[in-house]
């Protein structure tokens, strides 16, 4: 009955590693492989030169760039902010701490449609806070500034769950030692703290950039969709497919599958390297 | 080892350094749109695009270039009629609006967006019209000629949603429509039982609702479904890129009106007079005949009509007017007879 256990004791082979190696690559390619590498077929289906034209249109390389910074800052924002809020979620205990943990983390699970309208129920020209402004010629709405408001919503989470677990284990000791020797708070925050946080940051931050960058349900209700304007790459791809010019869709959807695959095999080496200490 | 940890000592300021740097080319890239000149916000129904960028926008910046010496650039965005109508009523700073049906400028008249009334304007503010068909893939396999045969059995059709989209509450007039006036033809009393009971046999048919007709189209063009009802002119830009489908034109069908739009709110006193500019000129021959090219017919003139050989024949064409006007076409057809009577029946 044992056949595949005494095989394995005989040759010495064990048959299961390469057996579950297989299954796992195997039950990967239709659920991630294909999907992707149809995006490279269709993409490039009609030639270099017109994948490399539906890349070059002004509108492609401006939704880009858009893409890029909105979701750079809002990193910034959010990768600052994690970094507090871990801080002093972690530090300190006190009532509502539980609460605001469990408040922080809400953007994972709210479906993104729901942070868009949100965010133009509060900031919307008939919005809550909104209505104030607008009579100032305040518009926040349908600009940029509305899209790095939804990207800092949707990846709240984010940096903040990554530094977070490593406050909490990190050793007081040090912080401690840096005290008794005179150092300031300041000091020994920037001096001791802060390099041991270095591989959660810049793991925080190129996961809250690669979510940012990819973010799509939020962004087309709180951005207008303005071609050239204030359409980013995901909403670009979706207004191309829509139109018809699947081409073009794919160049762009090309460049942020490589992007994301560039972003996450820095993420696995930059951890390896900064987090060793 | 000791390398490793200078480093990794010096990493974080590099790391900042490279911050500072990152944040200094992050200035929000230029729109081309905001380089000087005058630039006219436009939001559009999905269909209206290539005619508006191939030809209205490009000759009417050259109109106004040759005559006042300014540059005019022009940003638009398109997708479903309601849709845009919708991002408007959110505050989006769309300055003319096309759309595919008139209860849609009306729900903006209703919350103050427009304060003209656009239907005093030339031809009740219609720009275009176009009839509504069905296309099919090439050999017409499944032998569809009328918008009944949609209903037979193994039919799997792709049809925009009429939440979002105006394309697909025009389409679901037309075939309304189409039953009531075959019917009154053949028995000389319009039939609207027979009429809700095609419908409701076409909608069991339905396996996709796109967003917009432009999305349906898309939808069908990957293969999906093997009929669409949708404006005539997408079947005829499908034909002219080779697609492999057929056009198929009911025997009665509706033909569209789509109305443009001032909203006036979102206007500038100082852009008024080169909006009103543009507006005129959607009725002006040139862009009416610009129209016809893209498949779309003129409200203005029938010749301009006859030059475009591709238009199907429609034995019996109708328009909203045979309900009653969108006012009542709306709470009697799409809301009492296909949202209480089609959809939510299951």
């Amino acid at each position: 009955m044992s056949m595949i256990p005494t095989m394995r004791h005989v040759r010495g082979f064990d048959v299961v590693r390469p057996l579950s190696i297989g299954m796992l690559m195997f039950m990967m390619l239709p659920l991630v492989f294909l999907p992707l590498l149809s995006i490279f077929i269709f993409g490039t289906s009609k030639g270099l030169a017109s994948f490399w034209s539906a890349l070059t249109a002004s509108e492609a390389v401006f939704a880009l760039k858009l893409s890029m910074v909105t979701s750079f800052w809002a990193t910034v924002f959010n990768v600052v902010f994690g970094l507090f809020a871990a801080y002093v979620i972690s530090r300190h205990n006190f009532w509502g701490r539980n609460a605001l943990i469990v408040t922080i983390s809400l953007p994972t699970a709210i479906p993104t449609a729901v942070a868009g309208f949100a965010l133009l129920l509060l900031w919307g020209p008939y919005g809550t806070l909104g209505r104030f402004l607008a009579p100032h010629g305040i518009q926040i709405m349908f600009t940029a500034g509305a899209i790095i408001l939804a990207n800092i919503f949707v990846t709240f989470p984010l940096a903040f769950g990554v530094i977070k677990p490593v406050f909490d284990t990190m050793s007081r000791s040090l912080e401690e030692a840096s005290a008794t020797i005179g150092a300031t708070r300041w000091q020994t925050f920037w001096h001791v703290t802060l390099p041991s946080l270095r591989g959660a940051i810049v793991s925080g931050a190129l996961l809250t950039f690669a979510r940012a960058v990819g973010e799509f349900g939020s962004t087309i209700l709180v951005s207008g969709n303005l071609a050239g304007r204030t359409q980013t790459a995901p909403l670009y791809i979706f207004a191309k497919f829509n139109e018809g010019q699947i081409e073009a869709a794919n160049a762009i959807a090309i460049v942020l599958a490589l992007f994301s695959f560039l972003i996450f095999s820095v993420l696995f080496f930059a951890r390896e390297w900064l987090d060793v200490d | 080892m000791r390398v490793v940890a200078y480093m990794k000592r010096r990493s974080l300021p590099g790391l900042f350094l490279l911050l500072v740097l990152l944040a200094a080319s992050s200035c929000l890239p230029k729109p081309p749109a905001e380089s000087g000149g005058i630039n006219i916000t436009l939001y559009g129904f999905s269909v209206m695009k290539e005619s508006l960028e191939k030809a209205i926008y490009p000759a009417f910046a050259a109109k106004w270039k040759r005559e006042h010496g300014e540059d005019v650039r022009f940003t638009s965005s398109f997708a479903g009629s309601e849709t845009i109508t919708n991002q408007i009523l959110q505050g989006v700073g769309a300055e003319i609006g096309i759309f595919s049906i008139d209860r849609d400028p009306q729900r903006l008249k209703e919350k103050g967006f427009v304060t003209a009334d656009w239907h005093t304007g030339p031809h009740q503010g219609i720009i275009n019209k176009t009839p509504f068909v069905i296309l099919v893939r090439k050999g017409n396999p499944k032998g569809i000629h009328d918008f009944a045969d949609l209903a037979k059995p193994g039919v799997r059709l792709i049809h925009p949603d009429p939440v979002s989209s105006g394309g697909a509450q025009w389409s679901i007039l037309g075939i309304y429509g189409s039953e009531l006036k075959l019917s009154e033809k053949q028995s000389g009393e319009p039939d609207k039982a027979r009429a809700l009971q095609t419908l409701q046999a076409i909608w069991k048919n339905v396996i996709s609702t796109p967003g917009s007709a432009r999305e349906a189209r898309t939808t069908f063009e990957l293969g999906n479904g093997d009929a669409l009802v949708t404006y005539e002119l997408e079947g005829l830009l499908m034909k002219q890129a080779n697609a492999p489908i057929e056009i198929v034109v009911p025997q009665a069908t509706i033909f569209s009106e789509h109305p443009a739009v001032v909203i006036d709110r979102n206007v500038p006193a100082e852009k008024r007079q080169v909006i009103d500019a543009f507006m005129q000129y959607l009725w002006s021959d040139e862009a009416q005949q610009a129209f016809v090219k893209f498949n779309f017919y003129s409200v203005t003139s029938d010749a301009f009509n006859t030059a475009n050989k591709e238009f199907g024949h429609v034995e019996i064409p109708f328009g909203v007017d045979y309900f009653g006007g969108w006012a009542k076409a709306y709470p009697d057809v799409i809301e009492k007879i296909f949202r209480d009577q089609v959809q939510r029946r299951k």
